[in-house]
């Protein structure tokens, strides 16, 4: 489909997203219920690949980019976050080490008794 | 004069032809290091400087790019869809190891947090940092974070976790390629994505996988956010 009703699209989409969003009780965030509503009409077939997959390769090949801003805006806080550096460091380095931990382990059990419980294996 | 360093136009243009010189950095050293977005922010910021441009004046005068932010936030959902399948294939342990992975990261850092004895803003600003940048930022705005410095937990997080993924997956043997490919997105979204993209495709799929998973957990784990911090 052609790139600009691909886009028309994928923006009605995510005003959508902002409208379910504005109707919620609590806060959420309106890009995640886009992703959502994205899954739910490509998985119900009102949504087709081909509606969507041009810019949708754009922008996933190409996602960092929209975070340039924000990231340049960081040097207006290099004071505050060098200030609290070594926490910070530390909060990510183990964060990080453990969050890839647990969830591996996690996986390698959860398939352990997937296996065990003798689901058939689709393989 | 000021004016023109200010406008849209030579914004927008410094900011693609930034980024553009990252991703060639990356390109000749081949090293996750070579973050586009952390060579882009060097060169940027010294741009600036040398005009003695506002930081903040760049901010608004590039709200087209950051308009972007949302649409690409939700095309995150055609990714999921695409792997679909494999994620139904193993279903248990995918939301399982997602959910684990995403109670972790927000767990580990709200402790942390506490731990030191940072400001609420600057936990709740780090608290999101294993999620993709979009869901991560928008988060963060919403619990009352500051979100430069979640802009900063994202990527370095990112670039902690394609670094360390392969020296990871060895020490912990990790066998299986959905294993190796949730751990690093759960820990590493999609900075580490690229890497577990180079170790195999259904690495590549399942890191993929992990950023949507994990971030839609994450959100959900967030509304707790005000009752602990």
């Amino acid at each position: 489909m052609d790139l600009l009703a691909q886009i028309a699209i994928l923006l009605g989409v995510c005003l959508s997203g902002e409208l379910l969003a504005s109707l919620l009780p609590f806060s959420f965030p309106s890009s995640v219920i886009a992703m959502l509503l994205m899954l739910l009409l490509l998985a119900t077939g009102v949504l087709k690949l081909r509606h969507v997959e041009g810019v949708t390769n754009f922008l996933m090949q190409n996602m960092a980019f929209f975070f340039v801003p924000l990231c340049v805006n960081i040097l207006a806080y290099l004071e505050i976050i060098s200030a609290n550096m070594v926490a910070i460091l530390v909060i990510c380095f183990v964060s990080t080490f453990l969050t890839f931990v647990t969830t591996a382990f996690t996986v390698r059990g959860l398939m352990k008794l997937t296996r065990k419980k003798g689901e058939p294996d689709h393989e | 004069m000021s004016e023109f360093f200010t406008s849209p136009l030579f914004c927008i243009t410094l900011s693609l032809a930034a980024y553009c010189i990252g991703c060639r950095v990356r390109a000749k050293t081949g090293s996750a290091l070579a973050n586009p977005l952390i060579v882009a922010a060097v060169l940027i910021g010294a741009v600036l400087f040398a005009t003695g441009t506002d930081v903040e004046a760049y901010y608004e005068a590039t709200d087209m790019i950051r308009f972007w932010i949302m649409p690409a936030t939700a095309v995150l959902g055609v990714a999921i869809y695409k792997n679909l399948t494999l994620i139904r294939k193993q279903w248990l342990p995918v939301l399982g190891g997602c959910l684990v992975g995403a109670l972790t990261a927000i767990g580990s850092v709200v402790v942390l947090a506490k731990a030191f004895g940072l400001e609420r803003e600057l936990a709740v600003g780090l608290a999101p940092k294993s999620v993709t940048m979009a869901i991560a930022t928008s988060l963060s705005e919403q619990h009352g974070g500051l979100v430069p410095i979640t802009v900063f937990g994202v990527v370095l997080t990112g670039v902690l976790g394609a670094v360390a993924a392969p020296l990871l997956i060895r020490l912990l043997r990790i066998k299986d390629p959905t294993e190796a490919g949730l751990a690093i997105g759960a820990s590493s979204h999609a900075v580490g994505t690229s890497t577990a993209v180079q170790l195999g495709e259904i690495e590549g799929a399942m890191s993929g996988a992990a950023i949507g998973l994990v971030g839609i957990f994450t959100v959900l784990l967030a509304l707790a956010l005000p009752y602990v911090l």
